[in-house]
């Protein structure tokens, strides 16, 4: 009776070690997913972590071209475009806008200026942050939860691996201690929000 | 063990497919997508704002600018040589993508006046006129705008 209960600790621990090992190596694809993401969206601030945008202004002569498709051919000859939009708009009298897949032109016809603004995808940034910040919702939704799901038992079953003093009761109890101790002085000291 | 793998990839090509299909058939839905069946024409709404606050509307029109950095909101205009509406939704809930300029969209929400000198300037953080980010709107004065619930971009 006396040996049940190491026995039985013994038993949890080896299943313990076996689903955190396997869950580990399920973790580690969204893992890296996630952390990628997570250090490009953190800066969020500072540049735009999926898209490179770049606009240039350039002067538009136009002539006296007036009607609005003779307009839209000519933003496009003086802009050295050659494929026609996909759509354009009169926005106001002097601002026509002109649509491309990836490109916008702004024709500012009072100023005879325009903003040629192209829009490109950061390569694999683009495609992690989608996945971090869920724009695809659907399914994708269950499998960020389960992700989290994983990731917390990860963190909790990983305390339990080991005995002794490199376990929880040795000096895991400090680094423990150490990392719950890091978000709670943040929120001590540091403020979000207006 | 292999047959597992399989079946697992064989299911999310399915979702995907599935997904794509959804997204294929009216456009691509955001948020709770759009419930009301009767758009309210968007120069009605800017030519008098006051008549409108408060109320459910539904927009519809051509996408002619999105937030660049968060996609938290996207103008509309209704016609050639109209106003635009911004329909801004709540971060991270929906996001619109750039790609969506220039194409038609049908949207939902409240229709909201906005002042922006009550000293909640940070609050308006992403919901000023500042067309190139979701910098903080430092003019005084009233926008109006939709706080979007859904939409759905052709």
């Amino acid at each position: 009776m006396a040996g049940s209960a190491p026995r039985a600790n013994h038993r949890v621990r080896r299943w313990l070690r076996v689903i955190h090992r396997d869950a580990g190596y399920l973790a580690v694809g969204l893992t890296l997913v996630y952390a990628v993401s997570g250090v490009a969206v953190n800066h969020v601030a500072d540049w735009n972590p999926s898209r490179v945008i770049e606009r240039v202004e350039r002067p538009l002569d136009l002539g006296d071209v007036r009607t609005d498709d003779a307009l839209v051919d000519a933003v496009g000859a003086a802009l050295g475009i050659d494929t026609p939009p996909a759509r354009t708009f009169r926005a106001t009298a002097d601002r026509l806008l002109l649509f491309w897949d990836g490109m916008t032109v702004e024709a500012d016809l009072a100023r005879g200026m325009a903003t040629i603004e192209t829009v490109r995808d950061r390569p694999v940034l683009r495609q992690v942050n989608l996945l971090h910040l869920n724009e695809p919702k659907g399914w994708w939704t269950l499998v960020a939860d389960l992700y989290a799901v994983v990731l917390a038992f990860l963190a909790l079953s990983g305390m339990f691996l080991l005995r002794g003093r490199q376990g929880l009761a040795g000096r895991g109890k400090w680094l423990v201690g150490a990392g719950l101790a890091l978000p709670l002085i943040a929120l001590l000291l540091l403020r979000g929000g207006p | 063990m292999r047959r597992f793998f399989a079946a697992g990839l064989t299911l999310l090509l399915v979702c995907a497919a599935t997904a794509l299909a959804v997204h294929a058939a009216d456009g691509t839905v955001y948020g709770k997508g759009v419930t009301l069946t009767e758009s309210v024409p968007i120069a009605d709404l800017m030519a008098d704002p006051e008549a409108w606050v408060g109320k459910r509307v539904r927009v519809e029109g051509l996408v002619v600018d999105v937030c660049k950095k968060r996609g938290c909101w996207m103008e509309l205009a209704g016609g050639e040589n109209q106003p635009a509406v911004r329909i801004k939704v709540e971060d991270g809930v929906i996001v619109f993508p750039l790609e969506a300029r220039g194409h038609e969209a049908v949207a939902e929400g409240v229709f909201t006046r906005i002042v922006l000198d009550d000293g909640l300037g940070e609050a308006h953080s992403h919901e000023g006129h500042d067309a190139e980010s979701c910098r903080k709107e430092t003019r005084p004065g009233v926008i109006y705008l939709i706080r979007g619930t859904g939409a759905i971009i052709r």
